[in-house]
């Protein structure tokens, strides 16, 4: 009886999923997006270091975001150096395992973010 | 036909004196074994006949050897031992057939086929009985034989002190018995049982009260009625399996075959009163029975403890019987007493098939233990099919005769409301309500009985080793199908029974106890029907319809067949199944006010798991009527006679004290 | 299932079979080869009545079965081999698969001598849900895409920014 009156007065709280999407839901571990444009290998390389389950991999002239190896748990984003961000994105399903699979192309001619190389 | 029928009760006695003769001499060898089992076979053949046309004719002659006070013997049989000594024929017969493939040819053998076939020579010289000596010394040889019997394997651990339980209770009924027979031979002036129930009127009410209460606690020492029953789970595990079906098929029935000639032979029915009180004691004795074999593991014993809870179905039946005739709805009487005397007919058929099979069981596994078999459903096939029917049987079950038994018992209690007292109304339901509790604690007990040794998987190397061959099947055989007779056939059974009634109560309920179509009533045209001739159509027809539904009419879409899903278990082993104990687990848990259970656990060190050592954990159900009832009377046997032991010095001159005083007393009396 | 052999099936034809066969009402056996059962801890919220799985037709049953649907968690550890390839069996066709949570996805555990790795390497999958856990929103649209109800969004999802990101 509590628990119903308690029910009234709040007001229903089940999610309106999928007609629409609740506010907090941005707070929620998401995949990171990257600025290309400002994305060199060596920080490609620093970022493949810094993910612990090898989402990101750096092959030539490309950074490869493995979405379904990402744990949200936002190593690369503390890396990065403000060239990756939280996405927002939490929403992933996919039918291929291919579509969870990312590239994204490394301007060869960026400067280093952080200076010179040591 | 009157003649006939005597003939043919002659004849089973002549052929079990034959058998037990060739016992005695031959059965020591194969041949002789055979030889003596089939006279038995034979005899039983006879009293089966016997019993039936009894039953259908109601008139038998009367057989008198020498006179009737000094060594003579009076006999002729009534309608009432009709059903009981069919049901002897029957059992006879079936352990005739059993007992070749059961016992080894020996010495032990012939002592016990001898004193077996005596036994059944007693049992029906006890019912074609009709003269109070006559029926005395047969029920006083009935029991000393069986004690005998019981005896066959004395060596055996348990075996003296079950024996002894027997007969020490059964003597104690048999004092009793004797008691109520001389109040009504005194207070009637003669000795002959018709000559007694056609003037037992001149007998005071208080004097016929009395015999009636001891009859019936003296023959409820025989049928195992409660409080007087600790001899049942004592002596039945000990005997031979045949022996144990005999004592649960036959012998505990001649205690009910007493109750009801008391109740309603001799003493014409009595005062409502009395019904009652065999109601609730029937109802008493059907509720503890099956609680306590809940508890039971050992096949025997659980049986032993099914029986107290069947004679207690069948005593409610008899005092509704006698209920309902005190009210004046005799009609209704009339119905239970047929229920009581097909209960009796049903209960011998069964269970002293389910003893048997478990006989076979012990043979083949070399125990009784549920908890140690499993399985079996595939070693022992055929028996299992049997056990199954039995089982069927006993736990009510549609379209048997336990169900059909049931049906019409909870029918008759159920018209409680046409006696006009209230208070006997309620007291009829609540017997109906306490029977119907038992009647799903025995499905539960059934179940358990059937599902943990034969389903599932063997939990030992013997169980898994069990062999059929070379296994008694054709007694057992015979008494599954009369079970499914007895149930199918039901409406031949109630119109022959029906016949029983109407010669002991005088009432004819033909009209309305069946209708042509096969369809029983239960006195009452507008109350309740059922055919269980047409039932068991309809049951046949449910198994099969689906079947031939699926074959026309099924999908033509591909279909893949996968084996049962069963929780991705790489291998099942025996331990992981349930036990005989934590299936019955539910029940103890809520009864446990009445089993006062004992704990026992030991841990081989502190640790809560377990894991340095077994765990050892022992439960016990308190023995509540050994305990509280008959210790007591035991201790307070022994300090009387403690009190009168001075008098038994083994002093000779206080004994020749003693036959001088008796001299100088008995010249005084005599003086005078 | 559904999706094995028809990869050059397109989108909205798969998105249509699905709807028909699973549109109404599914229920769901979830099973565990080995995860760290968070991924069962967002399913069971699943329940709860903040994220209220019913009022969408979508009922648990443990009964391989009765299942339509198969939500599969955790890497697949070789021991329960025996366990998965019974429940995959035992439940009749048409049924779908999903592989929840990044262990499923072989995202987390390489192939060795005592784990498979990802799901597909055993069965084949409809859907892929990744997240370690996924929340039980992106469990519901997971199910959604499943069922045909709603279309999946991923491949057309940029993560660079300075192309079309988000």
């Amino acid at each position: 009886m509590l628990w119903f009156l308690r029910g009234l007065r709040r007001g229903i709280v089940t999610t309106r999923y999928p007609d629409a999407i609740d506010d907090w839901t941005s707070t929620l571990p998401s995949a990171p997006a990257f600025r290309s444009a400002v994305l060199t290998d060596l920080l490609a390389a620093r970022l493949q270091a810094a993910c612990p389950t090898g989402a990101l991999r750096h092959d030539a002239g490309v950074l490869v975001v493995d979405l379904g190896s990402c744990t949200g748990c936002g190593r690369c984003i503390a890396a990065g150096g403000g060239v990756v961000e939280s996405s927002g994105e939490f929403l992933l399903s996919a039918r291929r395992r291919d579509d969870l699979i990312k590239r994204i192309p490394i301007n060869a001619t960026a400067a280093e973010p952080f200076g010179g190389g040591h | 036909m009157t003649v006939a029928i005597t003939a043919l009760c002659v004849a089973a006695a002549g052929a079990w004196l034959l058998a037990a003769a060739v016992a005695a001499i031959g059965a020591h060898l194969r041949a002789g074994l055979i030889v003596a089992c089939a006279a038995s076979c034979a005899g039983g053949g006879c009293a089966l006949t016997a019993g039936v046309l009894l039953a259908l004719h109601g008139h038998s002659a009367q057989v008198q050897l020498g006179s009737n006070l000094v060594g003579g013997a009076s006999f002729h049989p009534t309608p009432l031992a009709a059903a009981f000594i069919a049901l002897l024929g029957l059992v006879a017969v079936a352990i005739g057939l059993y007992a070749p493939r059961y016992h080894h040819p020996g010495i032990g053998t012939s002592a016990y086929l001898l004193v077996y076939n005596l036994g059944l020579l007693a049992s029906i010289a006890l019912l074609c009985a009709s003269n109070v000596v006559t029926f005395l010394v047969a029920w006083e040889s009935m029991a000393l034989l069986c004690y005998l019997l019981i005896l066959r394997h004395q060596d055996r651990p348990e075996v003296p002190q079950g024996a002894f339980l027997f007969l020490a209770l059964g003597e104690t009924g048999f004092v009793l018995i004797i008691a109520a027979f001389v109040i009504l031979a005194t207070h009637t002036g003669t000795l002959d049982l018709s000559q007694i129930a056609h003037r037992v009127h001149d007998v005071p009410a208080g004097w016929r009260t009395a015999a009636f209460l001891l009859a019936l606690t003296g023959f409820g020492f025989k049928a195992g009625m409660v409080p007087l029953h600790i001899w049942l789970p004592a002596a039945h595990p000990v005997a031979p399996a045949d022996g144990s079906g005999f004592l649960s098929g036959v012998i505990v029935k001649l205690g009910i075959y007493g109750i009801a000639l008391f109740g309603f032979e001799l003493l014409h029915g009595g005062p409502g009163w009395w019904g009652l009180v065999v109601i609730i004691l029937g109802a008493t004795s059907a509720l503890l029975g099956i609680l306590y074999a809940l508890m039971e593991r050992e096949l025997k014993r659980f049986l032993a403890f099914s029986t107290i809870e069947n004679i207690g179905v069948i005593l409610v039946a008899l005092g509704g019987a006698l209920t309902f005739t005190a009210y004046g709805q005799k009609a209704i009487g009339s119905l239970l007493l047929i229920t009581a005397l097909y209960m009796v007919v049903n209960h011998g058929t069964y269970k002293t098939l389910l003893f048997l099979e478990t006989g076979v069981i012990e043979h083949a596994t070399g125990t009784r233990d549920m908890d140690k078999l499993g399985g079996l459903v595939r070693t022992l096939p055929r028996t299992a099919v049997i056990f199954l029917i039995g089982v069927f049987g006993i736990a009510a079950l549609p379209p048997l005769n336990g169900f059909v038994s049931e049906w019409l018992l909870f029918q008759g209690l159920f018209q409680g409301f046409r006696i006009p007292s209230h208070v006997v109304g309620i007291l009829i339901i609540v017997a109906g309500a306490a029977i119907a509790l038992t009647a799903g604690l025995a499905l539960n007990a059934f179940v358990r009985a059937f599902g943990i040794p034969f389903l599932g998987m063997p939990r030992t190397e013997p169980a898994a080793k069990a062999d059929e061959r070379g296994m008694p099947i054709t007694g057992p055989g015979l008494l599954a199908a009369s079970c499914v007779f007895l149930g199918i056939g039901a409406p031949l059974v109630l119109l022959t029974l029906q016949r029983v009634s109407h010669s002991i109560t005088g009432v004819n309920i033909r009209a309305v106890l069946l209708t042509s179509k096969l369809t029983v009533l239960p006195a009452h045209a507008d109350f309740s029907s059922l055919s269980p001739t047409y039932l068991a159509a309809f049951m046949l027809a449910m198994l099969l319809v689906p079947i031939v539904i699926y074959r026309v009419a099924r999908p033509r879409a591909r279909s893949r067949s996968t084996p049962v899903w069963d929780g991705g278990i790489l291998a099942f082993k025996p331990r992981m199944q349930y036990t005989a104990t934590t299936f019955a687990n539910p029940v103890r848990v809520v009864f446990e006010a009445l089993y006062q259970p004992h704990v026992d656990l030991q841990r081989a060190s502190d640790d809560p798991a377990g894991r340095s050592g077994p765990v050892h954990y022992r439960f016990t159900v308190t023995p509540i009527f050994e305990r509280y009832l008959y210790q007591p009377v035991v201790g307070l046997v022994k300090r009387l006679a403690g009190l009168a032991r001075p008098l038994q010095s083994g002093d000779v001159n206080l004994y020749l004290l003693y036959v001088f005083v008796a001299v100088i007393v008995a010249y005084a009396i005599y003086a005078t | 299932m559904i999706g094995e052999q028809q990869l050059d099936v397109t989108a909205a034809e798969l998105r249509e079979r699905a709807l028909s066969l699973f549109g109404r009402s599914l229920h769901i056996r979830t099973v565990d080869t080995g995860s760290c059962a968070v991924c069962e801890s967002e399913i069971r919220l699943l329940q709860a009545p903040h994220y209220d799985l019913h009022r969408l037709g979508f009922f648990f049953t443990p009964a391989p079965r009765h299942a339509d649907l198969l939500l599969i968690t955790g890497p697949c550890v070789r021991a329960f081999d025996n366990a998965l390839f019974e429940v995959v069996n035992a439940t009749p066709d048409p049924k779908a698969v999903i592989a929840v949570g990044a262990c499923a996805l072989g995202g987390i555990y390489p192939e060795d001598e005592f784990v498979h790795g990802a799901l597909d390497r055993v069965v084949g999958v409809d859907v892929y849900i990744p997240g370690c856990p996924p929340s039980p929103l992106a469990l519901l649209q997971g199910l959604l895409v499943a069922v045909g109800r709603l279309e999946e969004r991923v491949s057309e999802l940029s993560l660079d920014l300075d192309r079309g990101g988000p």
